[in-house]
């Protein structure tokens, strides 16, 4: 089955997105993301037909702990954030729960 | 716990039965543990040079569409973008890697010609153009990260599964299972030393009664004897 590519955030961060043919996208302006990004990243993380969910490093710090924590490990569909460079938000803590060492850290050095 | 089991000896065969069982489990974990680990660190490296990639992909990216919006507008840009007729597809595949299933994503139509794009090349300019194959890269660093990062988190968790397996084995039903075993051996021993007592106590008791008994029948002919001779001593000097 063919799936799709969504990005959710600011107008600004979805336009580049839009001009490559993305066309889920869920535009929430910033002044609005404390209270409806957490529906926005909710509906798209629901639709079966989103394979990938793009995402603003950033804007993970407005959303809800249930809301952030479903970001963080969601497999299907897989969120990837841009933005800071270390991306995968959880992806880090679960390494050191899972391996027991910090291995970000050491590559990062 | 210990005391929960009744001590015998068909209970000490089950449980020796148990312990072979979950030491063959806990070794078999143990290396699917530490396999899965190293595939980890495999796929580790590489998302570290997919997050580089990516990185730089995304900086270049926005700096051609800041371009673009400055020389050419928010609106022409915007308009642009919702010209945009072709859209990227994604369809994954299955892949296995030591028993978990990690998706391997085949994307279509991310790269596109300047006529596939759909917004008309009159009216807009050449910085829109750049912007455009700028996020098309984007997006194909991030569909190869996507891959990535599934793949990790699917092992991660399988690691953290087997992990948890592995330690509730060790550090709790085999340490369970010795404490058993120990315990009913213990009480079969304890079993054993008393039986072999009582036999002893019932042995000395018979060995007494047979003594008291002989000694009885002992005593009755001593005396049937001397009545037989105070008899036979008594006819003569009848007459």
């Amino acid at each position: 089955m063919s799936q799709e590519i969504a990005v959710v955030g600011s107008p600004e961060f979805t336009t580049g997105f839009r001009l490559a043919g993305v066309r889920r996208f869920e535009n929430v302006p910033d002044a609005e993301k404390d209270e409806t990004l957490d529906d926005a990243v909710t509906d798209v993380l629901d639709d079966d037909g989103v394979g990938i969910v793009v995402m603003h490093d950033d804007d993970l710090e407005y959303l809800s702990r249930n809301v952030r924590q479903n970001v963080e490990t969601s497999v299907e569909p897989v969120v990837v954030t841009i933005g800071s460079g270390t991306g995968g938000g959880g992806l880090r803590e679960q390494i050191k729960r899972a391996i027991g060492i910090d291995l970000m850290e050491e590559d990062n050095e | 716990m210990a005391k929960d089991v009744k001590p015998t000896r068909k209970n000490l065969m089950a449980i020796d039965d148990r312990i072979d069982l979950s030491e063959r489990g806990h070794g078999t974990l143990e290396k699917k543990r530490d396999g899965l680990i190293m595939e980890f660190m495999d796929i580790l490296d590489k998302a570290q040079d997919v997050r580089g990639e990516l990185s730089d992909d995304y900086e270049e990216a926005q700096k051609k569409i800041n371009m673009a919006r400055a020389m050419e507008g928010d609106v022409a840009v915007r308009g642009a973008a919702a010209a945009l007729e072709e859209h990227p597809e994604i369809t994954t595949e299955a892949k296995n890697i030591m028993g978990v299933v990690v998706p391997q994503i085949e994307s279509s139509r991310v790269s596109k010609s300047l006529d596939q794009r759909g917004y008309g090349v009159l009216g807009t300019s050449a910085r829109i153009d750049e912007a455009a194959e700028a996020y098309e890269d984007l997006l194909e660093s991030i569909i190869l990260a996507a891959e990535v990062e599934t793949a990790m988190k699917k092992m991660l968790r399988e690691i953290e599964t087997t992990k948890r397996r592995v330690n509730a084995l060790e550090f709790k039903l085999l340490p369970e299972l010795y404490e058993n075993k120990e315990y009913i051996e213990q009480k079969l021993e304890e079993q054993e030393r008393e039986e072999i007592f009582r036999l002893k106590k019932i042995k000395e008791k018979k060995e007494q009664e047979e003594k008291q008994e002989e000694q009885a029948t002992d005593e009755e002919t001593e005396s049937d004897e001397a009545v037989e001779q105070a008899t036979a001593g008594g006819v003569p000097g009848g007459d």
